[in-house]
């Protein structure tokens, strides 16, 4: 009885993660957090959307010279991302510079600001989960 | 598809002109924006929507405020070495 409950409570958790990674947002609408999950969506939306219109899609290359931070915290953003890698992967959408370097800092913050309301989501799940039992 | 949702999608497959001036500081703005409404988001124990905007502006103007400190100590000690 005991281990069921640690395994729903376990698979709460992941569910609320990945739904947080899918829709940036969606860990707290699980959790009933509806104005949270509304302002950590549209916010982190459009700090990455901002990015890739200073920057163009070509700031999120995984296979280009770009260092390894970058590209892991740019798949902190939803998987829309993962799609626009394999559009880039090809190298036809050049970017250097400064709109690449301003580019690459808008979708990296935004992938971090999603992994981190990822974690605070979870964290929640977690103590309400604990609380409740 | 309409020209104009043809537009705003072409205007994401090239980068915008960023020049190398003071104004390119700007888009250090949006970025404290949505940190500091991202934070408040998930410090605040219930959302209002008067006080997280006010404690969401706080924050902002508090960052901005530490960065152009900071800035300013760089600059001088920039100066002082190069002097």
């Amino acid at each position: 009885m005991a281990r069921r409950r640690q395994e729903n409570h376990a698979t709460s958790l992941l569910m609320v993660a990945a739904a947080g990674w899918l829709l940036p947002g969606a860990g707290y609408f699980l959790l009933g957090e509806k104005k949270r999950a509304i302002i950590i969506f549209v916010t982190v939306i459009l700090t990455l959307c901002t990015g890739l219109y200073i920057g163009s899609i070509g700031v999120i290359n995984f296979v280009g010279p770009a260092a390894l931070y970058v590209k892991a915290t740019q798949i902190m953003n939803p998987p829309v991302v993962l799609i626009l890698g394999r559009h880039t992967a090809s190298g036809a959408y050049p970017v250097h510079g400064w709109p690449n370097e301003i580019g690459q800092i808008y979708t990296m913050t935004s992938g971090l600001l999603n992994l981190l309301c990822i974690v605070n989501a979870v964290y929640l799940a977690h103590l309400r989960g604990t609380a409740q039992h | 598809m309409s020209l104009i949702a043809a537009g705003i999608i072409a205007s994401f497959t090239v980068p915008e002109y960023i020049g190398t001036n003071p104004q390119s500081t700007f888009w250090l703005l949006p970025l404290v924006a949505a940190i500091a409404v991202i934070y408040k988001a998930t410090k605040l124990p219930t959302i209002t929507a008067g006080k997280f905007a006010r404690e969401a502006v706080v924050l902002f103007g508090s960052i901005i405020v530490f960065i152009v400190i900071t800035a300013l100590a760089l600059h001088a000690l920039a100066w002082l070495i190069t002097e």
